[in-house]
């Protein structure tokens, strides 16, 4: 143990060593967990050309993920409820931490490394009642769980750091699910939320949707440089009310609905499963794999356009647009509204595109 | 990691995936785009000449029908759309709220064809119009009316949307999808994606109207909901549902190249079990045998659907999609 404490000290203090970073694994710039074509799991390291710089085994299939700031070290986690994470070693491939949450709480499927890697923040609900509840493990001492703070909503969702490094964003999705399944409790009655908490877990702002929107699950999120949060949500009220699907809200001012045009909001059947600013943070995206399509906006809110493609989902910020992966193995650049495609590989891409 | 690239992928299936493609095309979906654009056309003819709704019925019929070989598709030009031709369901009211506010205020776009096309969808196509000519307080309009030229004008909207339509499939998007796999075509990476995406369209036109055409008069048995009946006010729900059930098997015949006996059998049961429904409009549905006979048609479309799935998605190892069934 105390040998362990000491590798892993002296690998932090050396951080810059190219062997022990990401540089060892080929400097991918994602995360992308997968579903192989032999039905096994892997998380991949991804480039920004979108090779596939490592590939780990999973033992099951995996949600999102975070990266280590700078080790080559990342969280799998299960999909929600999760009873798991795993932290791998990625240019071992070696599953180095099983996380477990304590009694009466469940992963949900995302997390985030504060930005000098000593802390990993997940979302998690309380089993009982899905309560929503930040994790925070120290990453130095092997990832023990020192902490928690409520959300202040049920079932969070996505969580993420804003660049200040000391300010947490929480989609609290407002869904309770069964402890046992994901079976769906309250859709009549939810309450979605977008919160802020101080890294210590004091609340600093909550956003609500106007009551007509209370059934919009907020789930995903985007952050720009500059704080402007992108959220997205999915709609579980009545069929074809073509609410709109994505906000932009800024820590302590009023939130923007950015709305499609009817005929292209049907067409995205509700859901938006995946959300990001382009790479020069001047558009947002948001990707919808049952309507197939991807929608872009300004960063004020107004709709550009809509791209086409099967199965899309997962996305994140590509120098000039974005980088799209699907569930038929395709990795997308989007650059102007244009999609080129820059590799097919043989696995089905999950939901979400990790970046480094 | 096994890492193949489009064009290796894209040999390895190419002789059985590309001939179900072109085939979809020739044989169904480029005819029946040009039949509905023909049918349009017409309809704004009869408009020019006479837009009471007396003399715009009978056109407005042949045109649905053209409508229903080619209404469900839902990818490439009719991703959209197809959403402002067949407004529909229309849940919210949105149709009928707008057509009452145009006609209220004697907004001037129903002059103007061409400008038409920036009003709502809801008070566009083929529902929009239904409404003007069917509904029995708005349809006694007169020549002359701020209404008849609305319909006329709706008319001639519905015809410049089926042109570009046809041209948008015939010109466009008909060579996307036989292209798939080629260099510089990022819609289909390959021939296989292809096949897949018009394959997934003939089991979602199934769905739509097993879940929405079917689904949505019946409601549940505590509450049937036969003001939800798809197309009621012209008496055309059963005939979509027999149309859209034949569009899906004319395009799985198209589709495969070889025979398929049982999705022929489950369409001709189709067609025998809706001869046994008395109102064309579902109106009849609280009537407890009329339910019945309504939901044994609603197994014989989902009976059809999993021939499909069990003679051509078997055979192309075809499933759904990863993500789009299973959100988080």
């Amino acid at each position: 143990m105390t040998t362990r404490r000491g590798f892993i000290a002296s690998l932090l203090a050396a951080s810059t060593t190219p062997a022990l970073g990401w540089a060892a694994v080929g400097n991918p710039a994602y995360l992308a967990a997968a579903k192989e074509p032999d039905g096994a799991f892997a998380l991949h390291g991804l480039s920004a050309n979108g090779q596939s710089t490592f590939r780990i085994p999973l033992p099951a299939r995996g949600h999102a993920g975070a990266g280590h700031p700078f080790r080559a070290e990342a969280v799998a986690f299960a999909r929600r409820p999760g009873p798991f994470a795993l932290v791998l070693d990625c240019a071992r491939g070696d599953v180095i931490h099983r996380l477990t949450p304590p009694e009466n709480r469940q992963f949900n499927g995302h997390g985030v490394y504060s930005a000098d890697g000593s802390i990993l923040y997940t979302s998690e609900q309380q089993s009982s009642d899905s309560a929503g509840f930040v994790g925070l493990w120290d990453v130095e001492s092997g990832y023990r769980r020192i902490g928690e703070a409520p959300t202040g909503g049920l079932g969070p969702h996505e969580i993420h750091l804003l660049p200040d490094g000391a300010t947490l964003v929480v989609a609290n999705g407002g869904i309770a699910t069964d402890a046992g399944n994901r079976r769906k409790l309250n859709t009549d009655q939810m309450r979605p939320s977008l919160v802020y908490l101080s890294t210590d877990g004091a609340l600093l702002d909550r956003l609500d949707l106007a009551p007509e929107l209370h059934q919009n699950s907020i789930r995903h999120l985007a952050i720009r440089k500059d704080g402007l949060v992108g959220f997205a949500m999915q709609w579980e009220g009545a069929p074809d009310a073509a609410t709109p699907l994505l906000g932009l809200h800024r820590l302590g001012e009023t939130p923007r609905l950015a709305e499609a045009p009817l005929a292209h909001e049907i067409a995205m059947k509700g859901y938006a499963g995946s959300v990001a600013f382009s790479g020069t943070g001047e558009e947002i995206a948001i990707t919808s794999p049952r309507g197939n399509r991807l929608h872009r906006f300004t960063a004020e809110g107004h709709f550009l356009g809509a791209v086409s493609r099967s199965d899309i989902c997962g996305l994140a910020p590509l120098a000039d647009g974005y980088l799209a992966s699907d569930g038929g193995g395709g990795l997308l650049a989007i650059e102007m509204g244009k999609p080129r495609a820059l590799a097919l590989h043989s696995c089905a891409w999950d939901n979400h595109i990790v970046t480094l | 990691m096994r890492v193949l690239s489009a064009l290796a992928l894209s040999l390895s299936l190419a002789a059985p995936a590309s001939a179900g493609v072109k085939e979809t095309l020739s044989d169904h979906i480029l005819p029946g785009f040009a039949r509905f654009g023909a049918a349009s056309d017409a309809l704004a003819k009869v408009a020019e000449a006479d837009c009471t709704a007396p003399a715009l019925r009978p056109a407005l019929q042949e045109t649905f029908d053209a409508w229903m070989a080619i209404g469900d598709l839902r990818i490439g030009p009719s991703e959209t759309g197809a959403l402002s031709i067949a407004f529909w369901p229309d849940t919210r009211g949105f149709t009928p709220r707008t057509l009452r506010r145009l006609i209220a205020e004697e907004d001037p776009v129903a002059g103007d064809a061409a400008a038409y096309a920036e009003v709502s969808i809801a008070a566009r196509g083929l529902f929009a119009l239904e409404m003007l000519l069917f509904d029995p307080e708005l349809s006694t309009y007169k020549a002359g009316s701020y209404t008849c030229l609305l319909a006329a004008t709706l008319a001639a909207d519905l015809g410049n949307q089926a042109r570009d339509l046809k041209s948008g499939w015939s010109e466009t998007f008909a060579e996307t999808l036989l292209t798939a796999g080629e260099a510089g075509n990022a819609t289909y990476l390959t021939q296989a994606e292809a096949t897949q995406a018009l394959y997934t369209q003939i089991l979602a036109g199934l769905e739509f109207t097993q879940a929405r055409r079917l689904g949505a008069p019946l409601g549940t048995f505590e509450r049937p909901r036969p003001a939800r009946a798809e197309a009621r006010r012209s008496a055309r729900s059963l005939r979509n549902v027999v149309l859209a059930a034949e569009a899906a098997h004319s395009l799985a015949t198209a589709f495969a190249d070889w025979e398929i006996p049982v999705t022929d059998a489950a369409f001709a049961r189709v067609l025998e079990v809706a001869d046994a429904i008395e109102d064309p409009a579902f109106q009849d549905i609280r009537d407890p045998s009329s339910r019945l006979r309504a939901e044994i048609l609603q197994q014989s479309v989902h009976a059809l659907s999993e021939a499909i799935q069990a003679e051509i998605g078997a055979p192309l190892g075809i499933s759904a999609g990863f993500n789009s069934q299973d959100g988080d």
